[in-house]
């Protein structure tokens, strides 16, 4: 397969976001690309090792009961399942050191999703010349 | 080394489940083989299509029974 890259900065950490992150990173990687994620702000809530209940933004919040019905219904895996799948075809996922910081969090106390915590030049540096999107 | 046919019975599996098990599939297959996808996502006819175009194979055939996608490809490039 012809590599190329496709890298997602996952920032938002409300629970309607992940869902994309999951199918795209998923997809990504089962096309072939090599997918470098990028997790900072909020979003790092979501990996750690006891995380939140990911709160839906505040104008969904009425939806939410039958979206999370419909996902059912769609058979639809749940984020952190869609990493691991994405994971084992060989993407990787990167912790923010700045918010890592500002969040007082170590690599222990984060889920074993995450490869490694780095700075943002390293994302960058891994992500160049390919396709970025932001979450 | 024979070729192979095999298939995979993604039904009832969301996007991108079935590309994701065509892509393993793929992984474990040798030039020649025949592989068939079951699904019944719509969008694995156009995935089908996208996958097949990166990764230089070939799809054989693309028919539809009773809301189940059957989409069968011939592996010619590893």
């Amino acid at each position: 397969m012809e590599s190329n890259k496709f890298s997602i900065i996952m920032f938002s950490g409300t629970a309607d976001k992940f869902i994309p992150l999951g199918i795209l990173s998923q997809a990504a990687a089962a096309m072939g690309y090599e997918v470098n994620i990028f997790v900072t702000g909020f979003a790092l809530l979501g990996f750690t090792k006891n995380p939140p209940i990911l709160p839906f933004p505040a104008e969904f919040t009425k939806m939410a009961p039958d979206f999370m019905k419909g996902m059912e219904h769609a058979n639809m895996p749940t984020w952190d399942k869609m990493l691991k799948e994405a994971k084992e075809l060989g993407a990787k996922i990167f912790a923010c050191s700045a918010m890592s910081t500002v969040l007082n969090l170590n690599k222990t106390d984060m889920s074993n999703l995450i490869d490694e915590i780095v700075g943002a030049a390293t994302f960058l540096q891994k992500s160049s010349s390919g396709q970025i999107i932001f979450i | 080394m024979s070729e192979e046919k095999k298939v995979i019975d993604a039904r009832g599996s969301a996007c991108p489940g079935p590309i994701t098990e065509l892509s393993k599939a793929y992984r474990n297959s040798k030039i020649g083989d025949i592989i068939e996808i079951w699904a019944t996502d719509q969008g694995i006819k156009s995935d089908a299509q996208a996958w097949a175009e990166r990764s230089h194979n070939q799809i054989l055939s693309v028919k539809e029974e009773n809301g189940v996608i059957k989409i069968t490809f011939k592996i010619l490039n590893r």
